[in-house]
């Protein structure tokens, strides 16, 4: 088991530094590429949602990204000390709307919940919980 | 992550260079004005050197797509790689746009 860790400020600016960091989590699992970019994109989704939501406007604010590589699923677990939300509450995206009833917004979670295998929210000692799990092939 | 707009006979182009990610889509949110300004041409949404997308960037092209089917335009999406196509699969957005690869 492998653990990796990343701590961001609420600054939307930092998102570009979770590329590294999944590409530093996939060699080390030993993943292709187009799972790589699948992760890198749950994983922005889902500390984007708690960048953008979890802290008043305004607010410092933490978030608590951490890598762990099991030898048969890859996990992401964030926390942050922000106001509860459960974005696995959050009701599902219709992608079959044609193009004018199609709303704007709402695909984050939707790419979140569809590329990983287990989403997961807990509120716990006063910190939002989100791990997320990708079951990978056993080597 | 770049953008750059060219114009040839009655289609615009916007060629997007480089990682489609949420900072880089507030800026390119203002950037592709043009399109919205005349989506009621054909536009052309050149992903040959996009490398990466993410929900940001999903709702950029579906207002443009959005603003063309309000004016009567069109939107081609051309040249996606194939993990961005996996993308517009998993969202439904194959349905929503002309892709044109080649």
């Amino acid at each position: 088991m492998t653990e990796r860790h990343l701590i961001f400020h609420n600054d939307i600016q930092q998102i570009p530094q979770l590329a590294a960091f999944v590409e530093t989590v996939a060699e080390e699992a030993n993943l292709d590429q187009s799972l790589a970019m699948g992760l890198n994109l749950a994983l922005e989704e889902a500390v984007t949602n708690v960048i953008m939501y979890a802290y008043p406007p305004g607010s410092d604010g933490l978030v608590d990204i951490e890598a762990v590589i099991h030898a048969d699923a890859l996990e992401f677990i964030l926390s942050d000390s922000g106001t509860p939300f459960d974005p696995t509450a959050a009701a599902e995206a219709d992608i079959t709307l044609d193009v004018q009833d199609r709303p704007i917004g709402g695909l984050g979670i939707f790419l979140v919940r569809n590329i990983m295998d287990e989403v997961t929210y807990r509120r716990e000692n006063g910190k939002n919980i989100l791990t997320m799990r990708k079951h990978l092939k056993a080597k | 992550m770049e953008v750059k707009i060219t114009e040839q006979g009655g289609t615009m182009t916007a060629a997007f260079i480089g990682r489609l990610d949420t900072p880089a889509s507030l800026d390119v949110t203002r950037e592709v004005q043009p399109l919205l300004d005349h989506a009621d041409r054909t536009l052309v949404l050149d992903c040959k050197d996009l490398t990466y997308i993410s929900s940001s960037g999903l709702r950029i092209f579906l207002t443009i797509r959005k603003a063309a089917a309000a004016k009567g335009g069109k939107v081609i999406v051309q040249d996606i790689c194939d993990d961005i196509r996996q993308v517009f699969m998993m969202t439904g957005f194959l349905n929503l746009f002309e892709v044109r690869n080649g």
